[in-house]
């Protein structure tokens, strides 16, 4: 109970902050709807004949969101290091406020600026042909929820333990790509020799990909969701618990 | 006496693994008490391995050896206990810059299991001691250091804590801020806190503290109060000098150089004039 409260204490004080400074909005925003305008439309002549707007779009803007959830949990650890720098972290940790909530503040901010801009690139696709499957996109933002929450709390781990922005930059951004290539969020991955497909696998992303074009068919029950489910929820638990042990352990 | 200790500590010790993994002693068997309602001073040279100390009495560093007792709990075994019993301003202040000094101190005080209201009635009495009336809807941000550090310390005691740990409270901060602060940590004693006050400058042990111990090394080299320790070096001298009847007057400074043989000044980060 008291963890509950704690835990939304501090994410009204990460919500608040976040709102004051609404560019987080149009950043946010900016990736996927440039990926829409000047990277979907190389989509469409790869097949013969040639695919509609809208058929690109459904098989291009579910995958785009799991990109969405990736970018909207790595900022975290700037967040965690510009909070150790000003001792913010180190009032906290004296505070009997448990580690877990103090975590848990700054996934569930990210969980917000997740879900704001990917509805909005749902609907402002909705109006170029993308096929609104309510219930499917439901659950599809519910796994990618769960997703945020894995990279929130990795990426602020992170910055805990490298407590200096160059070194949590470069493994952050050495690890996206990768993990951006082998999720075939870009390209499907069935296109792909076995070789990569297989590798794709150790790839958490990989597999709310395959989930994301299914259930934004509107199918619910599938091997894809039933997979990508049995792959985030225990690393969400996972993940979770290990952030929070860093939280108790950290040395500012 | 009727005074109770509230902070015991005895033969404490922390090492860490330095650079070609060589085992350095930060703290070599530190071993003090600090009585209710006092201002105690923990001086030494930076290095000296007092932060090191400090943070393990505040739990943000586990103890290697040696016991430590604040307010009759146990830190090793008590850490929580001990955590909302104690306040803690550290060098780098902790306000939480993109928020207001209002917001603030409502979550520090909620985090705390205070109540709404109880957090509100708080948050009026501190902003008149430390005079944040004009301060609390700004966003601390745009604070002078002074009045950053006079919110900070609100937030390290709106929960009254019995003890309040400071580090190097006035660093970075010109003399008139400097002074005001005096003024404020002493209404603090007056108001029956007890205070561990860190800090490199003797002149704000000698004007504040009721008793204080220099660390050097790893190990505390001399304990006492400012009077005792500069009478000790004053004795010394008139002695050395008697012959040329010269009277001196000595200060905190002389007795540092005399236990470390090195001041303060010289190996301070942020030196003031």
């Amino acid at each position: 109970m008291r963890i509950l409260k704690e835990t939304l204490l501090f994410f009204k004080r990460k919500l608040i902050e976040t709102i004051r400074q609404p560019v987080w909005l149009f950043s946010g925003l900016m990736t996927p709807l440039l990926y829409i305008a000047l990277f979907s439309p190389l989509l469409k002549n790869l097949s013969d004949p040639p695919l509609t707007t809208a058929d690109v779009l459904d098989n291009f803007v579910p995958g785009l969101l799991t990109l969405l959830a990736f970018s909207s949990g790595m900022g975290a650890g700037w967040t965690v290091i510009w909070e150790l720098q000003s001792g913010v972290i180190e009032r906290l940790r004296v505070s009997p406020a448990s580690r877990f909530s103090i975590m848990m503040g700054g996934v569930l901010k990210d969980i917000v600026a997740f879900l704001v801009p990917s509805i909005l690139v749902i609907l402002i696709s909705s109006f170029f042909g993308f096929h609104v499957h309510l219930s499917g996109l439901a659950i599809l933002l519910l796994l990618l929820c769960l997703l945020t929450a894995i990279i929130s709390a990795w990426s602020g781990s992170l910055g805990l333990i490298f407590k200096e922005i160059g070194s949590l930059a470069s493994v952050v951004t050495s690890i996206q790509l990768p993990l951006t290539l082998l999720s075939g969020v870009l390209l499907p991955l069935s296109l792909a020799p076995d070789w990569l497909r297989a590798i794709a696998h150790v790839n958490p992303m990989y597999y709310t990909v395959e989930a994301s074009r299914v259930l934004a068919e509107g199918v619910i029950s599938s091997t894809e969701t039933i997979t990508a489910f049995a792959v985030i929820v225990p690393l969400t638990v996972v993940v979770l618990w290990w952030a929070t042990r860093v939280y108790r352990k950290a040395v500012a | 006496m009727a005074m109770t200790n509230v902070i015991e500590v005895s033969d404490l010790k922390k090492s860490f693994r330095g650079s070609k993994n060589k085992t350095v002693e930060a703290v070599r068997g530190v071993s003090l008490f600090v009585k209710q309602g006092e201002i105690f001073g923990f001086l030494g040279p930076n290095g000296a391995g007092k932060t090191t100390c400090q943070r393990m009495l505040t739990t943000l560093l586990p103890i290697d050896s040696g016991t430590a007792a604040i307010a009759g709990y146990d830190v090793k075994k008590k850490p929580n206990e001990v955590r909302k019993h104690i306040g803690y301003v550290s060098q780098l202040g902790g306000a939480d810059l993109p928020a207001t000094g209002r917001e603030n101190l409502m979550l520090t005080g909620k985090l705390y299991g205070m109540k709404h209201d109880d957090v509100v009635k708080k948050i009026s009495e501190l902003s008149q001691l430390f005079e944040l009336d004009e301060l609390l809807d700004r966003i601390v941000r745009t604070y002078s250091g002074g009045q950053k550090r006079r919110l900070e310390i609100a937030l390290g005691i709106i929960h009254e804590p019995e003890i309040l740990f400071m580090d190097e409270p006035t660093t970075g901060l010109d003399p008139q801020n400097r002074a005001n602060l005096w003024t404020h940590i002493r209404k603090l004693k007056e108001n029956g806190m007890t205070i561990f006050l860190t800090t490199h400058y003797l002149e704000e042990a000698d004007e504040l503290a009721d008793r204080l111990a220099i660390m050097d090394y790893g190990k505390i080299v001399a304990e006492g109060t400012p009077l005792e320790l500069k009478r000790q070096v004053s004795e010394e001298e008139v002695a050395r000098r008697v012959k040329r009847e010269i009277q001196t007057n000595a200060t905190l400074d002389d007795f540092f150089m005399k236990m470390t043989g090195r001041t303060l000044r010289d190996t301070g980060k942020e030196d003031v004039k």
